[in-house]
C-alpha cells in the first residue's frame, strides 16, 4: 500500500469520515475538523501506524499533507 | 495532588486510587445532571429490571477518570483531550471502587500522553475501561 493510501485511512480514522480522499495539496483549510486536536491525534495515529517518532520541529510547520509525506518518507528511511 | 512533568513520566507508568460509592454522590448527580431515569432513582423499579439496586451513573463512576488525570497521572500538569469509555457493569450504592491508569504511550513532539485505564469493583470485576489522552503542561 502506498504510504498516501496508509495516510488516507489515518485521516479517515481519526476524522470519522470515509469520504475523505487524500491529495498532496490538501491542507487544514479543507477538513473542517482539523483543528489543533485533530493535529494532535493525527500525528498519533501516524506516529503507530508507521512506527516512528516526530521531534516538534519535524511536525509545526507542516503547510500540507505533501509536506506530511515527505516528513514520513524522511522518517521511514 | 501530584505534579509530575513529561520527563518524569514513561511507558508503563501507573497510579491507582480508591474510592466508595455513597447514596449522596447518586443523589447529588441527580440534582447536578437532571437524569432521573427509574433505574438511578427508583429503587423498586432497578430491582423488578433484576438488578441488586438503583445502579450509579455510568457518567458518575466515569467522571473518577477525570480524577485519575487532573489529581495522579499527571496531577497538576494536566490538559485532558479525550476519554474514550466503554461501560462493562453496573456499580451500585456502597461499591468499593479501584481506578487505575498507566501510560501506554509517550508522543514527545506535543507532549501528549495515552492512558490505558479501567474501574473495577472489590470483586475484581470490570465497571468500565477507558482510553484517555492528556496533555502535560510545560
Amino acid at each position: 500500500m502506498e504510504i498516501i493510501d496508509r495516510l488516507q485511512e489515518i485521516f479517515r480514522d481519526v476524522f470519522d469520515d470515509v469520504t475523505i480522499l487524500l491529495t498532496k495539496d490538501i491542507t487544514a483549510n479543507d477538513i473542517e475538523d482539523w483543528d489543533s486536536l485533530a493535529q494532535i491525534n493525527l500525528i498519533m495515529a501516524i506516529e503507530k501506524d508507521f512506527k516512528i517518532e516526530f521531534t516538534l520541529n519535524d511536525v509545526s510547520g507542516l503547510k500540507n499533507v505533501g509536506e506530511m509525506l515527505e516528513v514520513i518518507k524522511r522518517k521511514i528511511g | 495532588m501530584n505534579n509530575y512533568n513529561y520527563k518524569d513520566l514513561y511507558i508503563g507508568f501507573n497510579q491507582m486510587f480508591e474510592v466508595k460509592l455513597t447514596e449522596e454522590m447518586l443523589n447529588t448527580f441527580v440534582k447536578l445532571t437532571g437524569d432521573v431515569n427509574p433505574m438511578h432513582v427508583n429503587e423498586e423499579y432497578a430491582k423488578s429490571k433484576k438488578k441488586i439496586g438503583r445502579i450509579i451513573h455510568g457518567m458518575l463512576t466515569s467522571s473518577f477518570y477525570s480524577t485519575l488525570v487532573g489529581v495522579y497521572l499527571p496531577g497538576e500538569r494536566c490538559f485532558l483531550q479525550s476519554i474514550d469509555v466503554s461501560f462493562k457493569l453496573p456499580a451500585y450504592i456502597n461499591d468499593e471502587l479501584l481506578i487505575y491508569g498507566e501510560i501506554v504511550y509517550m508522543n514527545n513532539a506535543y507532549k501528549v500522553v495515552e492512558i490505558k485505564s479501567y474501574i473495577k469493583n472489590k470483586l475484581g470485576k470490570t465497571i468500565s475501561t477507558a482510553k484517555i489522552i492528556v496533555g502535560v503542561i510545560e
